[in-house]
């Protein structure tokens, strides 16, 4: 069952247009995460979702139900914002059991939500005395009070530090192991997406570009690198460079990172002893892997940017 | 889930934001200082209903004028606008409550509250200082109320809702109302000039459409405040005003209800 359903969504401010015909579908149970540049229309198209932004055109569906001020979905919906916004003179644990009663939840639910969250330390303090990573963590804690079947984050783990990041990304598999709670998180760290996200959608331009797990979005946007480790990477990296189906080339110290479009992995390994040769270079060792997150979210950016066509080849459904 | 419970949580955390202490106590005095220190009930040698209109409006002129509309110039525009200024408002919008009763939560709380202890004090006030009046004229007790309170304090608590919502920005709101709060007794005073200069009742007629007191005040103290000759209105002509006025004071209201439920986008 898709518990968010997405079709041809457009939605503008003014002239600037945020998102264009942007298709989603997240399942139940599954963790999505949401990439893109600066402006891709992420937060925008979350918005909508949230029936808090209408869409100028486009299908959009919330468990099955049109989400604009609909009361009957918000108490299986739990958000938590990049920057969390909450009546600043209110004690933390005064308005967990605020919320608890909003939701009809026995105000214990608050202190399980703190011991969950680890905020237990945070319980007296008024919410405008929170630093910025308290705040998120609050977020996440008034998030779970109403037992959420799914949660849609919008960078959650911006205001974190690192243990509190590992924590957090712990405790979402831990609700999706456990609980079966459904994920939809936007992230620009993109480490943190690849260790929770079963598949990730890359948004530019205001579209869904590509759909799939890691490796099915390596395969699809040919994105997939393979590594020379070699003693004289300058002389080969360059002539690796003119090869017309190479697309990114990254020289070290100790090797060559190359990428190339989709189907031409075989070639390459045919190209490089040659081009070995005549750069003089001896080859200690060569792989092929699958492309990291951040590798096809530059991929994304440069598309933006008008630096790579390879998304035009790309089957986006 | 019923609606009961979550409206009735989030009116009472209105009701913490919009009178944390001490600012309903301040408030609370101000009013009692409003009503007791500037009570006049020696009326120039008015009688009956005019001594009773007199006596109320210089009662509640002052506290109305300066304290109730400082009141939800805070609370509707600077706490509503805030809310949206500050995302607050996300999150409330994240409960299981339809926008419409938000609203009301919020306005109850900025401005009924506001409404029931600013009245509350006042008639204890008038009980107080002048039974005679409120029981012997409680009909222009109470129509003298309803005048005053329409223009300005309801009238702009309206406008102001719809320029929080506009703008989402509680701050340029509040500015904005103040502005309008002035530019309210300015145009006032000019309408008067110009009905004494040319003798002609129109602009004081289309003034009365905004503020409604202005028709009450003529109707009862027609012959000392304005010149007879250019405009006493009979009762059911003031009544007409007052019905306008409250026409568009709902007007405003209905409009920021329509544009929250339907519109506003955060």
């Amino acid at each position: 069952m898709s518990l968010i359903l997405v079709d041809d969504l457009a939605k503008s401010y003014g002239r600037v247009v945020a998102v264009d015909g942007l298709s989603l579908r997240v399942e139940e149970g599954s963790i999505m995460g949401l990439i893109g540049p600066n402006g891709a229309g992420k937060t925008t198209t979350i918005k909508i979702i949230l029936g808090l932004l209408k869409p100028n055109r486009g299908f959009v569906r919330v468990f099955d139900e049109e989400p604009w001020d609909n009361q009957d979905i918000k108490p299986k919906i739990g958000v938590i914002y990049e920057r969390a916004y909450f009546p600043s003179r209110h004690k933390v644990f005064d308005y967990l059991k605020r919320v608890c009663r909003i939701f009809g939840k026995p105000e214990s639910r608050a202190r399980e939500v703190l011991a969950l969250t680890r905020f237990e330390d945070a319980h007296d303090r008024t919410i405008k005395a929170l630093s910025a990573g308290m705040l998120q963590k609050f977020a996440v804690a008034h998030a779970l009070i109403k037992e959420p079947r799914l949660i849609i984050a919008d960078e959650p783990t911006s205001n974190l530090d690192p243990e509190a990041r590992r924590e957090l990304l712990d405790l979402i598999l831990q609700l999706h192991r456990d609980e079966n709670v459904t994920f939809l998180i936007s992230s620009h760290v993109l480490p943190e997406l690849s260790r929770v996200c079963e598949s990730v959608a890359i948004i530019n331009k205001g579209k869904v570009w590509a759909v799939g797990s890691l490796t099915e979005l390596s395969e699809k946007l040919g994105a997939r690198t393979t590594r020379i480790s070699t003693d004289n990477p300058e002389a080969l990296g360059e002539l690796i460079r003119k090869l017309e189906y190479v697309n990114r080339v990254e020289v070290d110290s100790r090797g060559v990172s190359v990428g190339v479009l989709a189907g031409e992995d075989e070639r390459l390994y045919e190209d490089v002893p040659r081009l070995a040769k005549k750069a003089e270079a001896k080859i200690v060792g060569i792989e092929t892997g699958t492309a990291s997150l951040e590798e096809l979210f530059r991929l994304a950016v440069k598309s933006t940017q008008g630096e790579d066509h390879r998304w035009e080849k790309v089957d986006h459904s | 889930m019923g609606k009961g419970r979550p409206f009735l949580e989030i009116f009472t955390y209105a009701l913490d934001e919009d009178y944390r202490f001490p600012i309903l106590e301040v408030f609370a005095f101000l009013f009692a200082l409003g009503t007791f220190v500037f009570a006049d009930f020696a009326a120039y040698g008015q009688t009956g209903e005019a001594l009773a209109y007199s006596s109320v409006s210089t009662l509640c002129g002052f506290p109305l004028l300066f304290i109730f509309v400082v009141l939800i110039l805070k609370n509707v525009a600077y706490g509503l606008g805030g809310d949206l200024d500050r995302g607050v408002m996300q999150t409330l919008f994240s409960y299981p409550l339809k926008r419409r009763y938000i609203l009301r939560a919020r306005l109850l709380s900025g401005l009924g509250m506001a409404l029931l202890l600013f009245l509350g004090i006042q008639i204890f006030g008038l009980f107080l200082l002048a039974p005679d009046v409120i029981l012997t004229y409680p009909g222009t007790v109470f129509w003298t109320y309803a005048a005053q309170l329409c223009s300005p304090a309801l009238l702009l608590a309206g406008l102001v809702l719809l320029l929080a919502l506009r703008l989402k920005r509680g701050g340029l709101a509040l500015l904005i109302g103040v502005v309008l709060l002035f530019a309210g007794l300015v145009v006032s005073g000019f309408v008067t000039s110009i009905a004494y200069g040319t003798g002609s009742a129109l602009v004081l007629k289309i003034w009365a459409v905004i503020n409604p007191n202005s028709a009450l005040q003529s109707y009862y103290l027609g012959t000392l405040w304005f010149p007879s000759e250019i405009w006493v209105p009979t009762f059911s002509e003031v009544l007409l005003y007052l019905g306008a006025g409250y026409l568009i004071v709902a007007a405003t209201f209905v409009a920021g209800y329509a544009y929250f439920e339907r519109r506003l986008e955060i």
